[in-house]
C-alpha cells in the first residue's frame, strides 16, 4: 500500500522526516561534538581535561535549560557547576517537579553566590527510570563537566547513579531519596544525603512513641516496595523492642486505587494502633478515602508516616484528616521564623504550602551553600562532601540539622497533628519533638549494618 | 515486506551494512565519551529490537514482553557477579536463565498467534517484573543490584563500545543468515498460513518454539550487554515500558527490515536521552512521531525512505524522458540496480 502514494503524500512524508531530522540534529548539536577524545588517552576521567571555555561557548545559545548566564559568572566567584537530576516526566513527575522547585527557590532567595563560589545549575530529566538516569548522569559528568550531581529521586535511580558517580569521582548530594542503604550498607565518602531522612529513621520514633502512649498491639500497612519495607521496619523494630506486639502486617502495592479491604482488615484486627507507611501522593489520598468510608478514626488510633498526610494528600483530603497524627521530619506548621519565611516564599512563587519534597531540596541547597561557604580555592570532591558533613544548621526548615559519619542527617522528628488554618487550608502542627534522631535510633550502628535490609521477610521484628 | 528481499535490495543492504560498520568503528575516535556511551546504548537497544523484529517480521508475532527475557539474563549475570562467581559462570547462568525464559515464552507462542501472543508476552513480561520486584533477597527488589562491573578487558568505555559493536554485527549477520535459511522461509510460510504449512507436513509448533528460542537468545545477549553498560539492574529493566519502547523501535524502523531496529533504536533513544534535555515534553514528541509514522508510513521509516527515494528517481526519470503520465507502481518503475542514484 505504501507504493501507491500520491505526490502530495510523499511530500508530507518528506516534510515530516525533515522535521524529525531537524529536531534530532538540533538536539545533538551542542556539547562536545568536537571533543577530540582519542580512546588511548581517556583512561583518566576525561571530564576534567576538556576545555570548558570552548564547549560552553558552543552550547550556550542552544541551552534553554541553563539558568545562569555566562556574564554573571565572570563577576562572581569560581563557578561550581551542579547537575540537578529529577524526574519531571513519567509517573514521578509531580514529586520531581516539586523537588526542582525547592532547589530553585533557595537560589532565587539567596542568590547564586555562596562564599567564593557561584552556583550554576544544569537541570536534567531522568523520567524516574534508572537507565535514563544513568545516561543523563553520564551526560552531566562527561559532556557538561559538572562538579556535583544533586539527585535523583527514586531509590533505584539514586543507587544506580551514585554507583556511577563514585567511580567517576564526582560527589553526589541526595535531597529526597530515602533508601537506607545509601548511607548504610553502601555508604561512600562521595555520597551524602542532605535533605530527607532514611526510610526507617523517622519511623523508629513512631514505634517508640506508640509504645510510650500505652499501645501494645499494632497493625501496619505499608507500601509494598523498599521505601514501605523500611518504613515498617523502623516502626516494628522499636515497637517490638519495647515490648509491643504486631498483630498483622499488610502490604499495599504502589498505586492501590481502593483501600477498602485494607481498612476493614485494620478495623477488625483487634489492634489498638495502626501505623500507615504510605508512599504519599494518590496512595495517601486513596487511603484517606477508605479511612473516612469505614470510620476508622472512631475505631483505632491511626499514625501516618512522613508522606501519608503530606501536602499532596492534605490539598485533596484535608477535611477528613483533621486531628490525625503523623511521625515526620517536615512539619509545615512548626512555629519557627525559618519555616514561616519558607512557606511565604513558596506561596509567592508557586502558591500553596510547600510539600516535603520542596523542603527536602530547599534544605539540600541550604547545606550545599553552607558547604561552599566553608570551602576555599579549587574544590576537591571528597573535600566538598566533607565540608557538607561538617555543616551544622541551627535552624533549617526541618529544625536543627547536622550530618553523621555515614553522611546522613541527624535532626528532629516531630509527632504532628493535622489542623485547619485560618485561610481554610490544612497543615501539620507539632505536638511533640524528638531531638537528635539518628538513622540508627538508639541501636548499635554495627548491629543494623550487619543485619539484612528491611523487606517483607526481614521486618525488623525483635 | 517480502518484496524487499530481492537481490538488489539485499546488495544495497550489504553496502549499507559495510558503511555502517565503518562509521560505527570510527565513533570513539570522533565523538566524546558520553556520545560513545549513548551509541553503545543505542546498539544494545537495537539488539533487543532485533530479537522482537525477528519474531514480528518472520513469524508475524509481535511481542511486548521481550524486556522480560533480557532482564532475566541481566539478573542472572548481576546476581552471579554479586555472588563472586567468575566470568564463565556468570555467562553460563545468564545463558541458562535466558533459555529457560525463552522456553516459557516459546511455549505460549506455540499455541497462540496475533493479539493473543501479544497479550501472553505482556503477561510473561510482567511476571518477570513482578518476580524481580518481589524476590528482593536475590534481586535487591525495587532498589536493584548495583556495583556490577564489566570484565577487566572492557572496563573502558571505548573498549566496551567495540565489544558491543562486534556483537551487534555478529548478531545481525546471524539473524540475516537464519532469515535467509530454509528455516526462515518456513517461518514466513507459517506467518502466511499456519494450516497450509501444517498440511505440508511442517511441525508448526516446533518451528515457532525454535524461532522464539533464537529470538530469546538475542534478547538475552542484549540484556547482558545492557547490565554491563549500566553496571546496574533493577525491575525497571523488565518493565512494560522497556518492552513497549523496544517494540516501538521495531515499528518505527520498519517491521521485517534488517536495519529497521537500528533506525528505530536511534530515534527512540535520542528522543529519550538527548531531546529530553531540551524539551520537557519529549514523550509527546515520541508519541507524535509514532502517530505520524503509523499514519503516513505504516511500513516504518525504512520503508518510507525507500518509497520516497524511488519516487524521486521515478520523477526525475520522467522529467528526463519528458514524459508525463499517471502514477506508476514503484515496482514497475524500479530502474536496474548498481547506480548511485540520480544526480541533482
Amino acid at each position: 500500500m505504501l507504493l501507491h502514494r500520491t505526490y502530495g503524500q510523499r511530500r508530507q512524508i518528506a516534510l515530516v522526516l525533515g522535521l524529525i531530522l531537524a529536531l534530532v540534529l538540533s538536539a545533538c548539536a551542542p556539547s562536545g561534538a568536537d571533543d577530540p577524545a582519542e580512546p588511548e588517552t581517556t583512561e583518566a576521567p576525561a571530564t576534567t581535561d576538556a576545555a570548558p571555555a570552548t564547549t560552553e561557548g558552543d552550547s550556550e545559545p542552544e541551552e534553554p535549560t541553563d539558568t545562569t548566564e555566562a556574564e554573571e559568572t565572570s563577576e562572581g566567584g569560581t563557578v561550581v557547576k551542579v547537575g540537578f537530576l529529577s524526574p519531571v516526566t513519567g509517573p514521578l513527575a509531580a514529586i520531581g517537579t516539586e523537588m526542582k522547585q525547592g532547589w530553585e527557590l533557595y537560589w532565587e532567595e539567596h542568590g547564586v553566590d555562596a562564599g567564593s563560589y557561584t552556583v550554576e545549575t544544569v537541570y536534567e530529566d531522568d523520567a524516574g527510570n534508572p537507565d535514563t538516569a544513568l545516561t543523563k548522569a553520564r551526560r552531566l559528568v562527561e559532556d557538561e563537566n559538572v562538579d556535583v550531581v544533586v539527585g535523583p529521586l527514586a531509590a533505584n535511580t539514586a543507587l544506580a547513579v551514585a554507583d556511577y558517580l563514585v567511580q567517576q569521582g564526582v560527589p553526589n548530594f541526595h535531597p529526597v531519596t530515602a533508601a537506607d542503604d545509601l548511607t548504610q550498607r553502601l555508604a561512600n565518602p562521595l555520597v551524602i544525603r542532605v535533605g530527607a531522612m532514611t526510610g526507617s529513621q523517622a519511623t523508629y520514633v513512631a514505634g517508640q512513641w506508640a509504645y510510650d502512649q500505652g499501645y501494645r498491639k499494632a497493625i501496619t500497612l505499608c507500601s509494598d516496595y523498599a521505601f514501605g519495607w523500611e518504613n515498617c521496619g523502623g516502626f516494628v523494630r522499636t515497637f517490638t523492642a519495647a515490648g509491643g506486639e504486631i498483630v498483622d502486617q499488610l502490604w499495599n502495592p504502589l498505586g492501590t486505587p481502593d483501600f477498602s479491604s485494607y481498612a476493614t482488615q485494620i478495623a477488625s484486627s483487634g489492634a489498638d494502633v495502626a501505623f500507615i507507611g504510605s508512599s504519599g501522593g494518590t496512595d495517601g489520598t486513596n487511603f484517606m478515602r477508605a479511612y473516612e468510608d469505614f470510620g476508622l478514626g472512631d475505631q483505632i488510633e491511626v499514625l501516618g508516616n512522613c508522606c501519608l498526610l503530606d501536602q499532596a494528600t492534605l490539598r485533596d483530603a484535608g477535611d477528613i484528616a483533621v486531628g490525625l497524627r503523623s511521625v515526620t521530619y517536615w512539619a509545615e506548621g512548626r512555629e519557627s521564623p525559618e519555616v514561616e519565611r519558607f512557606i511565604e516564599l513558596y506561596d509567592e512563587a508557586y502558591g500553596g504550602i510547600p510539600s516535603l519534597y520542596v523542603a527536602n531540596s530547599y534544605t539540600a541547597a541550604h547545606v550545599f551553600a553552607e558547604a561552599l561557604k566553608a570551602s576555599e580555592g579549587e574544590l576537591d570532591p571528597e573535600g566538598l562532601v566533607a565540608a557538607a558533613r561538617e555543616v551544622n544548621l541551627e535552624d533549617s526548615v526541618f529544625g536543627p540539622r547536622r550530618i553523621d559519619e555515614w553522611n546522613n542527617p541527624i535532626g528532629n522528628v516531630y509527632i504532628t497533628r493535622v489542623e485547619q488554618r485560618e485561610d481554610g487550608s490544612y497543615w501539620n502542627v507539632v505536638e511533640e519533638t524528638y531531638e537528635e534522631v539518628s538513622q540508627f535510633w538508639t541501636f548499635d550502628p554495627q548491629e543494623i549494618l550487619d543485619s539484612p535490609p528491611y523487606d517483607r521477610t526481614n521486618t525488623g521484628q525483635q | 515486506m517480502t518484496g524487499a528481499l530481492g537481490t538488489k535490495a539485499g546488495r544495497f543492504k550489504l553496502l549499507g551494512l559495510v558503511v555502517a560498520i565503518a562509521a560505527g568503528w570510527s565513533v570513539p575516535y570522533v565523538f566524546s565519551n558520553y556520545q560513545v556511551s549513548l551509541t553503545t546504548l543505542i546498539l544494545i537497544s537495537a539488539m533487543l529490537a532485533t530479537s522482537i523484529n525477528f519474531m514480528a517480521g518472520n513469524v508475524g508475532l509481535v511481542s511486548v514482553g521481550h524486556a522480560g527475557i533480557a532482564a532475566t539474563a541481566g539478573y542472572g549475570l548481576a546476581w552471579s557477579f554479586a555472588q563472586g562467581h567468575g566470568l564463565g559462570t556468570q555467562l553460563l547462568i545468564a545463558l541458562a536463565l535466558t533459555l529457560v525464559a525463552s522456553f516459557v515464552f516459546g511455549l505460549t507462542s506455540m499455541r497462540t498467534s496475533g493479539i493473543f501472543f501479544l497479550m501472553a508476552t505482556l503477561a510473561l513480561g510482567m511476571v518477570v517484573f513482578g518476580l524481580s520486584y518481589r524476590m528482593s533477597a536475590i534481586t535487591g527488589g525495587e532498589n536493584g543490584l548495583s556495583g556490577i562491573r564489566r570484565p577487566e578487558l572492557f572496563s573502558s568505555y571505548w573498549m566496551y563500545y567495540f565489544l558491543v559493536l562486534v556483537v551487534f554485527v555478529v548478531v545481525t549477520a546471524a539473524i540475516w543468515v537464519v532469515t535467509r535459511s530454509p528455516f526462515g522461509t518456513a517461518l514466513r510460510g507459517i506467518r502466511e498460513s499456519e494450516s497450509r504449512m501444517e498440511s505440508l507436513g511442517y511441525n508448526v509448533a516446533a518451528y515457532k518454539l525454535g524461532a522464539m528460542m533464537i529470538s530469546g537468545v538475542v534478547a538475552g545477549i542484549a540484556g547482558v550487554l545492557s547490565v554491563w553498560l549500566m553496571e546496574f539492574v533493577s525491575p525497571a529493566s523488565a518493565g512494560f515500558l522497556r518492552s513497549a519502547l523496544a517494540t516501538l523501535m521495531v515499528i518505527l524502523g520498519g517491521v521485517g527490515t534488517f536495519l529497521g531496529p537500528l533506525t528505530g533504536a536511534t530515534i527512540v533513544s535520542w528522543i529519550e536521552h538527548v531531546l529530553s534535555t531540551y524539551i520537557e515534553r519529549w514523550p509527546t514528541v515520541l508519541g507524535l512521531i509514532f502517530i505520524v509514522v503509523i499514519v503516513f508510513a505504516p511500513d516504518g521509516i525504512g520503508g518510507a525512505v525507500r518509497a520516497w527515494w524511488q519516487g524521486r528517481r521515478r520523477r526525475s526519470d520522467r522529467e528526463v524522458a519528458r514524459s508525463s503520465g499517471s502514477a506508476v507502481s514503484a515496482d514497475m518503475a524500479r530502474s536496474p540496480g548498481g547506480s548511485q542514484g540520480t544526480a541533482e
